[in-house]
């Protein structure tokens, strides 16, 4: 196995292929980066949404509340399943590569949207009266005195989900996205040993996950830190 | 946009579609027990192995956790038999997440060790309390308090992870959602209604879940 190996590895690492896993891996990254930054600000838009009160702001909240608890509760397979054939019959020709965007902003907006609102309720009840009572307006309450204190909380576990995400969009292959987990499956095809085909795509997600997941840590390190102040 | 969703194809294969969801249960439960075994032995090797042994798991840890279960489970699969090792896919998909699960609650518990404080075992010590009784009334309330809900967590993350067994041919819930789809050719209704289960298993397996954690170990956790 391993003399197979040393054989196959110049072939495999040639020119070609190199660019091919090369566009691979930007397309992982793109993909996830558009779906969790989109899903970041619909995420936000959902906490925004259950915050007023008054009757005229159920159905809003109802269908907020609804959507966080389904698709937290459906496999990212699924939903992509679901996004893929969704688009097919609706007639829209969209490429590939945009309806896997489309599944992932959906997941990114369940997650993202209920973190972001636990990130809301972590700052103290006294600090929202205080701003009512200084007569700011919801929008102005959130910008000037949740947002400034919560991003503290939020952005750890948002960033430990964009990691996971990165991973997660290994199942966009599935539908035929050329992402690295596809382009594996092709080199495989092309006659290379899974050894050290897969072997390859788990190096390339290593080093693309690693250094954010140790950012990710450091943040909270830090953050944690001037929490505590 | 001409399309009319017919569900009348669909409904008669629930009960084919709930039979592959117990299959999916069975994995999540399988993995997961593998994975506490593995997160325990891990967790305690970290806290109080030496640095060869904690280095050895930290390298186990870090390579699971960055790298997508489902190029996990390619690699078994695939690259296993060249060496002469070849599993179905079943076993494939049940050992490729048990590692996973492993690596996740090694991380999940060591937390929940480190919350354990010097104080409380100086405490307990200072009460005349044995060696095993100190685990018993101790450290075992307090970290199974601590614990179980993160753990009721990944276990709801890893019934819903089973889908990608489908990937490998597996007939559990999104498995028999594959085939009836190609055999109703009904994608949207098949789907849907497969999404309708994986949400309505996940909801009792939460609310499961959440009562036993409030009445066992007086976990502070949301039933609904």
């Amino acid at each position: 196995m391993i003399q197979r190996l040393i054989e196959e590895a110049p072939a495999f690492f040639g020119y070609y292929n190199l660019v091919f896993l090369g566009q691979a891996m930007l397309a992982t990254l793109a993909l996830s980066a558009v779906g969790s930054l989109a899903g970041l600000a619909a995420g936000l838009a959902l906490a925004l949404v259950r915050l007023p009160n008054g009757p005229l702001w159920w159905p809003l909240q109802a269908t907020a509340i609804l959507f966080t608890e389904l698709f937290r509760r459906v496999p990212f397979l699924v939903t992509l399943m679901l996004v893929f054939f969704a688009f097919q019959l609706s007639g829209f020709n969209l490429p590939l590569f945009a309806v896997a965007c489309i599944a992932v902003f959906l997941i990114a907006t369940a997650y993202l949207g209920e973190i972001i609102r636990a990130g809301f309720d972590s700052v103290h009840r006294n600090q929202w009266d205080a701003a009512a009572a200084m007569n700011f307006s919801l929008l102005q309450t959130v910008r000037y005195v949740i947002l400034p204190q919560a991003w503290r909380i939020i952005l750890p576990p948002a960033f430990g989900f964009f990691v996971l995400f990165i991973k997660d969009t290994a199942l966009a292959s599935q539908i035929g996205v050329i992402e690295l987990t596809y382009a594996g499956k092709v080199l495989n095809n092309k006659g290379f040993s899974a050894a050290l085909v897969f072997g390859t795509m788990l190096v390339l997600y290593f080093i693309i996950s690693y250094p954010l997941t140790r950012l990710g840590a450091r943040l909270e390190q830090r953050l944690a830190k001037s929490r505590h102040r | 946009m001409s399309y009319t969703l017919q569900f009348g194809q669909v409904w008669p294969h629930v009960p084919f579609l709930l039979a592959g969801a117990l299959l999916s249960l069975q994995i999540a439960f399988l993995a997961f027990c593998g994975g506490l075994l593995i997160g325990t032995l891990g967790a305690a090797g970290k806290s109080f192995g030496g640095p060869t042994l904690r280095r050895g798991i930290d390298a186990y840890v870090v390579f699971f956790t960055n790298t997508p279960q489902l190029v996990q489970i390619y690699f078994l699969y695939f690259a296993l038999p060249d060496a002469g090792i070849l599993l179905s896919s079943y076993a494939a998909v049940l050992i490729g997440m048990t590692l996973n699960a492993g690596a996740y609650l090694t991380e999940i518990q060591r937390a929940g060790f480190e919350s354990v404080r010097q104080t409380e075992m100086e405490a307990a010590e200072t009460l005349g309390f044995s060696r095993a009784q100190q685990i018993r009334y101790v450290i075992l309330p307090h970290v199974a308090r601590v614990l179980f809900p993160p753990l009721s967590n990944q276990y709801i993350l890893m019934t819903l992870g089973t889908s990608m067994a489908a990937i490998f041919g597996v007939e559990e819930l999104t498995g028999r959602a594959f085939n009836l789809n190609s055999q109703t050719f009904r994608s949207i209704e098949v789907f849907s209604v497969t999404a309708l289960l994986y949400i309505v298993i996940t909801f009792f397996a939460t609310a499961i879940l959440a009562v036993m954690g409030r009445v066992l170990f007086r976990a502070r956790m949301r039933i609904i």
